[in-house]
């Protein structure tokens, strides 16, 4: 008797959804807004909304694609083995298709509703995470974290350009800050989940260079970082709210990150300081993109 | 709806037609979205002269 192999189940709008990462999203959502925000020129509601809606998407994509890419990975660490391709639940090419469809979807209507430039810039962020980052630098070089975070920097820049159409100083320093505040944040969580790496041969910092190096790397990124940070105000792009917040957060950010140098425990329950860094370096980012826009807003 | 005797959609059919049905209701939902969406944008760069 010949068996038939039964129909596989249509992909579940969850797991579709969890596919583009929304947790990575709310952070390039906001980071876009506020660029835009920032903006001197402001757009019609409906555009800036259409502009911010693209980028989510673009970030949903680049996430859908790193997770196509990854599964094999994924099913390795604890952390990411219940994602929706290497549970089971959706199949690669499902996720390919919903993938290439969302990105390609976001790059021209944002083209059609603000301006070539954001959409060029949106396509090169989406391509920069899966093409430089993923696929080539993740499993190569413990690196990938310094260079793939341009990837996440770019909201910021992306929403400035869909306002105003033009790339200018203060969305560059905006796209540093995030470039240099990417390492600490992620060496941070890649030290107390160490061993989900290096059994899934990931050459995060921690594997190949081991913890006390990337402890001090931490705090020396955090320094250069918070420095960066502060640098819009004296160069008279911003007003004194951003600069008195961005000096505050600034201080407590290498504070954490002091602790976490001075810590040389090597089991995860012990890692309270990185712990904290990690939490606190995401609060830090809301707050300063936050701070920018009561800025502007408040000050102009 | 009449159901026929003696022929009871498998356990694996039901899901198979939520999700069909689910999804089919999703994408109708995003087309009017995005139907509404290209308007207001027109309407918006008719406005600014763009």
């Amino acid at each position: 008797m010949q068996m038939t192999k039964p129909a596989a189940l249509p992909a579940d709008w969850r797991d579709l959804y969890a596919l583009t990462k929304p947790r990575v999203m709310s952070l390039v959502v906001f980071t876009a807004l506020c660029g835009l925000l920032a903006a001197p020129a402001m757009p019609p509601f409906v555009i800036g909304f259409t502009a911010i809606l693209c980028i989510a998407l673009g970030a949903g994509a680049a996430g859908a694609l790193n997770q196509w890419y990854e599964s094999d990975l994924d099913a390795k660490m604890k952390r990411t083995a219940n994602r929706p391709i290497p549970s089971g639940r959706l199949d690669r090419q499902t996720a390919l298709h919903f993938a290439v469809g969302l990105g390609s979807f976001s790059v021209i209507l944002m083209e059609l509703a603000t301006n070539w430039l954001a959409a060029v810039l949106l396509a090169s962020s989406i391509l920069f995470y899966v093409l430089i980052y993923t696929v080539w630098l993740k499993r190569r070089t413990a690196q990938n974290i310094v260079i793939g975070g341009a990837a996440g920097a770019f909201p910021p820049l992306i929403g400035w350009v869909a306002a105003t159409g033009r790339i200018e100083l203060l969305p560059v320093l905006l796209f540093a800050i995030i470039f240099l505040w990417t390492p600490p944040h992620f060496w941070a969580l890649s030290l107390f989940v160490r061993s989900d790496y290096a059994a899934a041969n990931v050459p995060m910092m921690p594997v190949v260079a081991g913890y006390a190096a990337t402890r001090r790397q931490i705090l020396a990124y955090s320094i250069i970082m918070a420095a960066a940070a502060v640098a819009p105000w004296p160069l008279g792009l911003t007003g004194w709210i951003y600069g008195g917040v961005t000096a505050v957060l600034g201080l407590i950010f290498i504070a954490f990150a002091i602790a976490v140098a001075r810590n040389d425990a090597t089991e995860p329950k012990m890692m309270g300081p990185e712990k904290r860094l990690f939490a606190f370096s995401i609060l830090y980012l809301f707050v300063l993109f936050a701070a920018l826009v009561a800025d502007r807003w408040l000050l102009a | 709806m009449t159901k026929i005797v003696g022929e009871e959609p498998k356990p694996e059919q039901e899901v198979v037609r939520a999700r069909q049905r689910s999804q089919a209701r999703i994408t109708a939902w995003l087309l009017g979205g995005f139907v509404v969406l290209l308007f207001l944008i027109t309407l918006a760069k008719i406005t600014t002269g763009k």
